[in-house]
């Protein structure tokens, strides 16, 4: 049975009176233990599929399902997506002067573990895993002082991105262009945080422009968004088809 | 509109003619007194000041009984408290500023000096319970100190307060002004010797009107000013807030950043001045104001203004008026965490912000529980 379901995903961004439509008609099936890969022109609706899965408002799903372990995403708000398993990566971290992170991440794992009926994790042993975690993907646990994202490097807030996959250990992950802005250092940082957060449980939805990431993280799908719909799928080669041939022979 | 006039006529306290204190200027030039504070109180300036609250009922309370403050750390070495000012302490006093704040010192007759000639090892700390004696704070060359003013009183407290620093002195004052009142005011006037440092961090919740007014010198050359204030403005209740910062000379420099609250039917005002006298170069000023709504029917009213007869400055001010940011709200959702956790962890850190000093800790979570309150009514 697979992790994450979606049907004939219609979706518009904007104010009512001036939507306009982005997805039209995507489909895509994700299995525990998969990772896909979802490459694209710009405009074809990548970012838009990662926001409309995780609630983000201003997006309208106007037909069609997204099935996430057995539960309709389309009624819940954006925490209850993620109280049920959903994370998002964010393309761009927010900034949040005042928050520390540390004090943000706590809320969010209290969040989470109330949701599930949980034990919210001891104070001290949270505050311990969280420093490991971040030494883990090259952040300075000074950094957890700080406010969320607060004068972080482009790479530092892809990498605190990463180092909350880690921690939160969400059934579904969407990486949503992760590795813009990376050098190849902090790249492989991500992508080795990626390596060990997947596991035959859960399972990754990376978007990407670029086949690099790919090196790295081993596909098990392959889409091209265009349009708004999957127009092709395949394994690994394809990503390397599509960096030597570019998008224009398929659309 | 009706002249505003005060209660009583005024006489100069005997401190004055001791000669130890410089008169206002207005005074030195010969007007007299009755008609140079009527004239202050009613000219356009003070009008402005006094847009959005009422000066009558302020003016009434000039003469109502005061007592004395509990001071804490007195005794220790460095600080010397009597009634008359210290040899060569110069204190400013601004009748256009703030006629009613001199009115009140004329009343008063008596006032507070605290005199403190060297660094201090303990904080020196002042508890007001309702309207207290004026008290003028003196800091000699070299003294470094912490002030720490806790203010209470539940009907029409008024504090005054002068300070004056003189060269290299370092002087770091918080103050907690959150406790409920009809009407209080508190006005603290600064002046700011020759590289000489002096730092407010300012906490206040609303009150039937909570009335701030700070007139902060630059006087001498390098001295440098921080004002950091956060205050949450909840159902009701009211906070008007007039900083006037002088640059009087060259080289000074000055950071304000105030940061405000105003929940469900709250009102503030916030006049935050910025006026950079001829000949101050090398000045180097900003002022940051602003304003989080949250809930319904909150009144905002901010105005940063800067006056500028120098070319040779730096100086940025700004003021914001908003709700919290969806992104922000977003990205908190999107880990899991509600709506309602994630307001009160972006309001929280809003105020987080400006919560800073030895008194941040025992302010911090009743201005938390102001906001909450109003949100659970």
């Amino acid at each position: 049975m697979s992790l994450l379901e979606v049907t004939n995903l219609h979706a518009t961004v904007g104010a009512q009176d001036q939507q306009k439509a982005i997805l039209k008609g995507l489909n895509i099936s994700v299995n525990p233990g998969e990772v896909h890969a979802i490459m694209g022109p710009n405009g074809s609706g990548k970012s838009t599929l990662a926001n409309v899965l995780s609630g983000r408002p201003g997006y309208t799903v106007t037909d069609g399902s997204m099935i996430l372990a057995n539960t309709n995403l389309a009624d819940m708000e954006p925490h209850e997506r993620a109280q049920l398993g959903l994370f998002l990566a964010f393309q761009y971290p927010v900034e949040i002067p005042g928050v520390s992170n540390m004090e943000f991440l706590k809320a969010s794992v209290d969040s989470l573990a109330r949701a599930r009926g949980e034990e919210q994790p001891n104070t001290a042993a949270f505050i311990k895993k969280v420093r490991i975690l971040a030494a883990s993907v090259d952040l300075d646990p000074q950094f957890l002082k700080r406010g969320v994202n607060e004068g972080f490097s482009g790479g530092e807030k892809k990498r605190n991105e990463i180092m909350q996959l880690l921690l939160l250990e969400p059934k579904l992950a969407i990486l949503d262009e992760t590795d813009s802005g990376l050098d190849i250092d902090a790249l492989q940082v991500v992508a080795e945080g990626v390596n060990r957060y997947k596991n035959s449980n859960n399972g990754v939805v990376l978007i990407t422009h670029y086949q690099r990431l790919l090196d790295y993280i081993i596909p098990d799908f392959v889409h091209v968004l265009a349009d708004g719909k999957i127009i092709q799928s395949g394994d690994k080669s394809l990503a390397l088809e599509l960096e030597d041939k570019g998008y224009a022979w398929l659309t | 509109m009706a002249d505003l006039s005060l209660p009583q006529a005024v006489t100069l306290p005997n401190y004055f003619s001791q000669d130890r204190l410089a008169l206002p200027a207005q005074i030195l030039n010969g007007e007299d007194m009755p008609s140079a504070l009527t004239a202050a109180l009613n000219s356009t300036l003070h009008r402005e000041r006094w847009k959005y609250s009422k000066t009558a009922p302020v003016l009434e309370g000039l003469i109502r009984t005061m007592n004395l403050p509990t001071i804490i750390g007195g005794e220790q070495a460095g600080v010397q408290i009597s009634q008359a000012p210290e040899q060569n302490v110069r204190f400013s006093f601004d009748l256009s500023q703030a006629p009613e704040a001199f009115a009140r010192l004329c009343y008063a007759q008596e006032a507070l000096f605290i005199h403190i000639e060297q660094t201090l090892k303990s904080p020196l700390e002042i508890h007001h319970a309702g309207s207290t004696v004026p008290i003028l704070i003196s800091l000699g060359t070299n003294a470094e100190a912490t002030l720490l003013e806790h203010f209470a009183g539940n009907l029409q407290p008024q504090n005054t307060l002068w300070i004056s620093l003189a060269e290299r002195s370092h002087l770091k004052h918080s103050r907690n002004s959150l406790e409920a009142a009809e009407l209080h005011w508190q006005y603290l006037c600064v002046d700011i010797g020759k590289n000489a440092d002096y730092l407010l961090n300012n906490h206040a919740a609303g009150a039937g009107l909570r009335r701030q007014d700070i007139h902060i010198r630059l006087s001498g050359q390098g001295a440098n000013a921080e004002l950091i204030s956060a205050a949450v403005i909840s159902g009701k209740l009211a906070l008007d807030q007039q900083i006037t910062l002088e640059h009087l000379v060259a080289n000074g420099k000055s950071k304000q950043v105030v940061h405000n609250i105003v929940a469900d039917g709250g009102k503030c005002t916030f006049n935050g001045r910025i006026h950079i006298h001829e000949g101050a170069n090398g000045t180097d000023a900003t002022l940051a104001n602003k304003n989080l709504g949250l809930g319904k029917n909150a009144t905002i009213n901010t105005k940063p203004e800067l006056e500028i007869y120098t070319d040779d400055v730096t100086c940025a001010h700004g003021a914001t008026i908003g709700q919290l940011s969806d992104q922000e709200l977003f990205y908190l959702s999107s880990r899991g965490i509600s709506p309602e956790a994630a307001q009160a962890l972006l309001s929280e850190g809003f105020l987080r912000q400006c919560t800073q000093g030895p008194l941040a800790e025992a302010a911090l979570p009743i201005l938390i529980n102001a906001i909450k309150q109003e949100h659970d009514a």
